[in-house]
């Protein structure tokens, strides 16, 4: 049964996971960073990169500028196009939607 | 810093404000032409096609641009409350926002092809369409529609009132240059208390009226029960009906702004339908992206880099301001502890600093934002009417950029207001209409440029307002007029049922805001974690799960919404202790464990609908194969 499943639910699906591990890894890397470096620290050690305390630099700038270039490469490399499909010809429309 | 005129330091001082002049009514009357403008032309597009798919789906035909620009969400809140967030907390809002760095590949990547293809196979054109059709069940569709007409209800009223109180205050010479979107109908700000001193009012009242500004209150009743704690007898007979007249937010401009955004918004929705609000969102995006660079590019050249922002707001506020939780004014402040004894209504313990971000609520927001991105119905909606898959995987890396053009920027933006602007009692929602004044004063043509900023807010507002017309008047029509009233209903009849519905709604907004229910707002709160809580999980399952049954998906929206309704009951309705972690509100939610209840609700449903489904029997062979297989070859 399964193999007649449509390519687009199976590549979905598996889209759909690599981002949803995409997510963790960005989460994980962002909030331990910004917590370690950014939480219950005297203001004398205050470190700045580029003007960003040192935890936002390395817990949210830089994550950021790593997910712009994931998403450009996940998006032009990962998502198998499709055809979506066709929406019926609109005489068959079952509630006589055509104009 | 030193050359700064010392007016803009001293902020909300009327006599010295800097002038807004008409920069912002130009601004103002060029978006409203522009909309008008672009719903004639969407228009003309919507017209190939039939009637349904053309207005209310734009015929499926929307390209990468516009599908990145506008399916996230963007309202007013992204250039008044976001960073009013940013200075009055500090740099710990970056990490507030962190989940904004998956944003893109998570709101597009997740469903997004596999429910553009679902929305094609069962020709569905709103989200409770979708659902009836991919689970076979009427019911389910029902209920889906119910609860985006309730939610969207909510959250398009209050949009409309901020919509007039931005009108209003960009005629020139009100003095005000921003509005929180919950605006209470009676508030004091610095302004109206300058205006108290012009009425006579003597100067020991005014001083002891202080710490009621940047207050809002419900009812007249609220305001004169609060003198009275504060005034004597005398006092109070003497300037009361002042102070009430200036405190009055809601008055014959705001009923003018009214009638003139809900006229705008109607109409040019009512010519273009769903892409005209799909195009003013884009218009206002890509405008906004300018004025956002062009202004990160002023301030930090105002505030001599950086790095000397972030060391004079430090200088400014406490240590607060650059690390986690967060800097709280009213511990920390140079004015802490006097202010913190007479604030009213916000239960303030001077003993123990509010967190605005513990790692609990850091952890919390990473999966809000994304996940409430993914699962709102306006978002889900765009998905449905993507052009292709090449639309798709474009708008992901299109928007990633963008996103990181405008959210970090503004950040930055902010801090260097910090640093430039130490203090705006009650008025942190104008920093950036203020940054944009300041920062180009200088230049020629500076005074339209801060009116472009200044006027933002009014797009946003606008756009949203469109795109929420949009769902709610095919909601109207198709899940209801179509489905239970007249099926039999021609093209022609449809058309004028949707420009009727979207006339009522638009009337009963109007009537709604000219004089608003004091407890809406918690509702508008509670509406927009609502709905993506009530419909993530059962999106979903029809996306990807063939065992996904009509009861497990009913069970799954009842529970999300449920929980997160309570969790937002509780905490309103102060049942619960007060809990000194996030932003400082009047509508708190309760925050169970310290998480936010988006993910409890989110919690709830999942289990709701995966356990429900496996009890119930297995949905019928035929219509998941419909959905899940590949299209027998014609």
């Amino acid at each position: 049964m399964r193999d007649n499943t449509d390519p687009v639910v199976r590549t979905g699906r598996r889209e759909a996971l690599i981002v949803v591990g995409i997510w963790l890894t960005a989460g994980i890397w962002s909030v331990t960073a910004s917590y370690r470096l950014g939480y219950n620290r005297p203001v004398e050690e205050l470190k700045l990169i580029w003007g960003f305390p040192e935890w936002t630099f390395w817990g949210v700038a830089v994550p950021w500028v790593v997910c712009v270039i994931i998403s450009w490469i996940f998006g032009a490399l990962f998502v198998h196009d499709a055809d979506l499909g066709e929406e019926l010809p609109e005489e068959a429309d079952e509630l006589g939607l055509g104009s | 810093m030193n050359n700064l005129p010392p007016a803009l330091l001293a902020a909300g001082d009327t006599a010295t404000m800097p002038s807004v002049g008409y920069g912002a009514l130009i601004a103002l009357v060029g978006f409203i032409f522009a909309s008008l403008w672009i719903g004639a032309l969407a228009n003309r597009k919507t017209r190939e096609g039939s009637f349904m798919t053309g207005f209310f789906l734009g015929n499926r035909g929307l390209g990468a641009w516009a599908l990145a620009l506008t399916a996230t969400v963007q309202s007013g809140g992204t250039f008044m409350g976001f960073p009013s967030l940013v200075y009055t907390h500090g740099w710990i809002v970056a990490l507030w926002i962190g989940g904004y760095i998956v944003v893109p590949i998570t709101g597009f990547g997740i469903l997004g092809k596999r429910l553009a293809q679902l929305s094609r196979r069962t020709e569905a054109i709103t989200v409770p369409d979708l659902f009836r059709a991919r689970f076979g069940s009427p019911a389910l569709g029902l209920v889906a529609s119910l609860f985006i007409l309730l939610y969207l209800s909510f959250m398009m009223f209050a949009q409309f009132k901020a919509g007039a109180i931005v009108m209003k205050t960009a005629w020139p010479g009100s003095g005000v240059l921003s509005v929180n979107e919950d605006q209470k109908p009676f508030a004091l700000s610095t302004n109206s208390l300058s205006a108290l001193k012009e009425d006579r009012v003597p100067d020991s009242v005014i001083e002891k009226l202080t710490p009621l500004v940047g207050h809002g209150f419900s009812t007249e009743r609220d305001l004169a029960s609060q003198l009275k704690s504060l005034l004597t007898a005398e006092e109070l007979t003497e300037s009361k009906d002042r102070i009430v007249k200036r405190s009055k937010q809601l008055d014959r401009l705001y009923l003018y702004g009214l009638a003139i955004f809900s006229l705008t918004v109607v109409a040019y929705t009512l010519m273009g339908g769903f892409l005209a609000a799909v195009w003013t969102d884009m218009f206002q995006s890509v405008l906004m992206f300018f004025g956002v660079m062009v202004l990160l590019f002023a301030s930090l050249h105002q505030a001599g880099g950086l790095e000397n922002a972030t060391r004079t707001a430090l200088k400014n506020t406490g240590p607060g301001y650059v690390y986690g939780p967060g800097y709280d004014d009213r511990f920390e402040g140079p004015k802490a502890a006097p202010n913190a004894k007479t604030a009213p209504r916000l239960a303030y313990d001077a003993e123990v600093p509010r967190e605005f971000l513990p790692l609990s609520l850091a952890l919390s927001f990473f999966c809000v934002w994304v996940w409430s991105g993914v699962g709102s119905p306006a978002s889900l909606v765009r998905l449905m009417a993507s052009q292709n898959t090449q639309v798709i995987r474009r708008s992901i890396y299109l928007l990633s950029v963008y996103n990181l053009g405008i959210y970090l920027p503004l950040i930055v933006i902010c801090i260097c207001g910090r640093a430039l602007i130490p203090e705006l009692p009650g008025q942190t929602d104008e920093i950036i209409p203020r940054m944009a004044l300041l920062s180009t004063k200088d230049w020629p043509g500076g005074s339209l440029i801060a009116g472009m900023i200044l006027a933002a807010p009014f797009g946003a507002v606008m756009s949203t307002v469109s795109s929420y017309l949009v769902v709610l008047s095919s909601g109207l029509v198709r899940d209801i007029y179509q489905r239970f009233i007249r099926p039999q209903a021609t093209p022609g009849e449809l058309r004028k049922a949707a420009y009727l519905s979207m006339v009522f709604v638009g009337a009963v907004a109007v009537v709604v805001n000219i004089s608003p229910v004091a407890y809406l707002q918690a509702f508008i709160v509670f509406s927009s974690t609502g709905s993506a809580a009530t419909f993530l999980i059962p999106a979903i399952m029809a996306c990807y799960w063939r065992r996904a049954t009509v009861a497990g998906a009913l069970a799954g929206m009842i529970g999300g919404a449920s929980t997160v309704l309570s969790l937002y009951l509780l905490g309103i309705l102060e049942k619960t202790p007060e809990q000194r972690i996030g932003q400082l509100t009047s509508f708190r939610p309760y925050y169970l464990c310290d998480v936010d209840p988006f993910l409890w609700g989110v919690l709830v449903s999942g289990l709701f609908s995966v356990g429900v489904s496996l009890l119930t029997s297995p949905p019928d062979e035929a219509l998941v194969s419909k959905m899940f297989d590949k299209e027998p070859a014609k």
